[in-house]
């Protein structure tokens, strides 16, 4: 007893177990499942897909160290993983084709406007990877056409075809969407990549399985509705899940936290109403894929969803306490 | 259940162990320090007093709480505001009276004192009677392990359950719960001559169940029901072991834990962790953590000189680095994987930011009040933020805050 005093303990909160999860093990298997979709898109368009995501990650990082030291806040050279994941889904949104400048831009913009400047990861209402993607996209909207890369491949992009020539122009089977094999950001246009890591940071529990179900939902009611209307017109619900974004959006851009509810059902009026907006931005809107912008739309939504009422415990019962 | 989605499940929210070896009496610890705090001191305890088994060393004032006996044969070290020391000695080494002093054994079961009487006497025998006295229609006696890591409950179950057949029979005789019901786990046999007449309800052994409100809900399928009370079986069995033995209580089962190791121990009231941790072989190194409770609510120990009192269910080491360190700085990134698992829907994420800002006006309209205190809100928190102590210290201040509210202002004194 005499000379045990001496140990030094740690002393600790409860609970002491702990599931053992982090902010960085949540960061990790997220790249983990945006992986794919990234090598496809050195597949598909080789160095210069790389030199986009690798430059994004990198000013995104950069940036939060930046504005933590300007902030006084403790200094992490990204370890928490959580600002490369905003570079990487930013460079998914982009052309292979983006020049360096515009690339840096995005990626200060998402996370000097879109996260540190409301005090840094989880405050932001609004997806942080969003708002530095409006911010160059509004801006520049040349360099950000994927379609500049048009004469350097074979690929179209569906959703400016649709636009242009209508839904029977377009001749891309779901098949070819799903397999990337149409014009658009350089890792949102692998669909089925996206649509795998999705599944997998789904089932991992990273995300909440609701978001995504119902955004996709809402997307294909909503293009059928349309469709089942004009079917000359419009697309089926398939091109519309599989084309463009939509699906990041549904598993990696609506899902993200802060700016998203955590109780079921306003989970799901939030994503449908999210699916919605998608084609109806690529019906009426005047960009030809909504989804980034449904998705900014919704995450200003987010609030109302969480004021929906829920019961706590013994309420109904009108409650012991 | 709810937290298969939201967590990778994890086996360790099992509540049953197959663990049937009986108690292991804990060595005589050589150091005692016994809580003292609201207690009044009996008369002629002092510095220097020597003391022997069971003698009394203060009374309570409140009738829900056991009076306060000595464990061992030894010598007062000293007294103040918060605890009694006691170096424990050989009898041969104290005066005679004190060597020779016997405690008259009380039979409670054959006194036949009933209701409030019977509270008293099972009261100055050492036993807390908050919960066995709680007057309701139906009283459930948890008979679950009160978190994943606690082991007591099964060999509670079976081989050490004579004491909980005594313990039944004086909870009819007290006669405040209209009804009784022992709630086990799914599977558990029953030895049917010892419960002899009272009700049995089997319960999914999966934490957060053996929370006594979610426990009730698991039961009635009802939340908050009206009339229902529980009460754990730690207490309970404390009280088959003083009907049984008819000396005052002055041991604890806890469970002592390590890694995935534990063992049931009973020890002395007072015991002085430090002298456990030595008696049972375990190295403690700089930067482990030792707490005292389980791992889901316990209250971490600053010291090895701090002690094991009755009521606690049990005593904990983990070794540095076994899990990511608690981060109090860390901001919620809103993930919400706390409101997603919280059993009572109450908002933990806002309930932790309103108290991490002082805002426990906030917290009054968001229920803090419903919260069960099952800590899976900070089990689930990536940030690895301490959203249970946040929650804590919201319900103390506002408990301090309504107390201050039920004072009534002196009238100043008129001079004329
Ligand atoms: S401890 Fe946390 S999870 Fe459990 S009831 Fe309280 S707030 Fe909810
Ligand atoms: S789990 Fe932690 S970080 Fe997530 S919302 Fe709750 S308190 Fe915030």
């Amino acid at each position: 007893m005499s000379d045990k005093k001496q140990v030094l303990l740690a002393v600790s909160a409860p609970p002491f177990w702990h599931c053992g999860r982090t902010i960085r093990s949540f960061s990790l298997h997220t790249l983990l499942a945006l992986a794919p979709a990234a090598v496809l898109a050195v597949m598909q368009w080789g160095i210069p897909a790389a030199r986009v995501m690798a430059l994004a990650m990198l000013a995104a990082v950069l940036t939060e160290t930046a504005c933590r030291r300007a902030m006084g806040a403790k200094m992490t050279w990204g370890e928490d993983g959580t600002s490369a994941i905003t570079g990487l889904l930013l460079a998914f949104l982009l052309p292979a084709s983006a020049p360096w400048w515009i690339v840096v831009l995005g990626a200060a913009g998402a996370v000097g406007i879109g996260r540190m400047a409301f005090g840094g990861y989880g405050a932001n209402p609004v997806c942080a990877t969003l708002v530095g993607w409006a911010l160059i996209y509004v801006s520049y909207p040349l360099p950000m056409d994927a379609s500049a890369t048009l004469l350097s491949t074979d690929l179209i992009d569906p959703l400016a075809k649709l636009r242009a020539f209508g839904a029977d122009a377009v001749g891309l089977s779901s098949l070819d969407l799903l397999l990337g094999r149409q014009l658009g950001g350089l890792g949102a246009a692998q669909s089925g990549a996206i649509l795998l890591g999705g599944i997998y940071i789904a089932a991992r529990g990273i995300v909440h399985w609701q978001i995504p179900a119902a955004f996709l939902l809402g997307t294909a009611a909503t293009a059928s509705v349309f469709w089942i209307a004009d079917p000359a017109a419009h697309a089926g619900p398939l091109f519309h899940i599989f084309g463009g974004s939509t699906m990041l959006a549904a598993f990696f851009l609506a899902t993200e936290g802060s700016c998203s509810p955590h109780r079921v059902i306003p989970m799901w009026i939030f994503g449908l109403i999210g699916g919605a907006l998608v084609v109806i931005i690529r019906t009426f809107g005047s960009y030809p894929d909504g989804a980034p912008f449904a998705v900014m739309l919704i995450n200003l939504l987010a609030p109302m969803c969480s004021v929906i009422p829920t019961f706590p415990f013994g309420y109904r019962n009108g409650g012991r306490r | 259940m709810k937290q298969r989605h939201q967590i990778l499940n994890d086996p360790r929210f099992r509540l049953v162990y197959d663990e049937h070896r009986p108690f292991t009496e804990a060595p005589a610890p050589r150091h005692l320090r016994l809580n003292r705090e609201g207690f009044t001191l009996a008369p002629g305890v002092k510095k220097k007093t020597q003391v022997y088994p069971g003698m009394l060393l203060a009374t309570h004032p409140s009738m829900e709480k056991g009076d306060l006996h000595s464990s061992v044969y030894g010598v007062i070290s000293d007294i103040n505001v918060r605890s009694i020391f006691i170096d424990s000695a050989d009898p041969a080494d104290l005066d005679g009276s004190v060597r020779d002093a016997v405690v008259e054994p009380f039979d409670l079961l054959a006194s036949g004192l009933e209701g409030d009487a019977l509270i008293e006497a099972v009261k100055k025998l050492g036993v807390n009677t908050k919960s066995i006295g709680k007057k309701c229609d139906v009283l459930v006696i948890n008979g679950l392990n009160p978190e994943p890591g606690v082991a007591w409950a099964e060999p509670m179950l079976d081989g050490h359950c004579p004491e909980i057949g005594a313990a039944i029979k004086l909870l009819c005789r007290i006669g405040r719960a209209g009804r009784l019901i022992l709630a086990v786990p799914e599977g558990t046999v029953i030895d049917s001559r010892e419960f002899d007449g009272i009700e049995i309800a089997y319960v999914e052994p999966e934490y957060p169940n053996s929370i006594g409100e979610l426990l009730i809900k698991r039961i009635t399928g009802i939340e908050l029901p009206e009339g229902w009370d529980y009460v754990g079986i730690h207490n309970v069995w404390s009280l088959g072991r003083v009907a049984l033995r008819g000396l005052p209580l002055m041991r604890t089962v806890i469970t002592i834990g390590r890694g995935a190791q534990h063992e049931n121990f009973i020890v002395r009231n007072g015991t002085i962790v430090g002298d456990l941790l030595e008696d049972a072989g375990i190295e403690v190194e700089n930067g482990d953590t030792i707490f005292r409770g389980g791992p889901r609510r316990g209250e971490g120990l600053d010291r090895l000189d701090r002690s094991i009192t009755k009521g606690a269910i049990g005593f904990f080491l983990m070794k540095a680095g076994e899990v990511p360190p608690m981060d109090g700085d860390s901001p919620c990134i809103n993930c919400g994987a706390c409101v997603h698992i919280c059993p009572t829907r109450i908002d933990p994420r806002m309930l932790s930011r309103y108290a991490e800002f002082a805002r426990f006006d906030m917290s009054r309209k968001a229920y803090f009040g419903l919260c069960v205190d099952c800590g899976l809100c900070g089990y689930v928190c990536i940030a690895r933020r301490p959203v249970l102590q946040y929650i804590r210290l919201a319900i103390a201040k506002l408990e301090q805050e309504d107390a201050i509210k039920r004072l009534v202002p002196i009238e100043p004194i008129g001079r004329n």
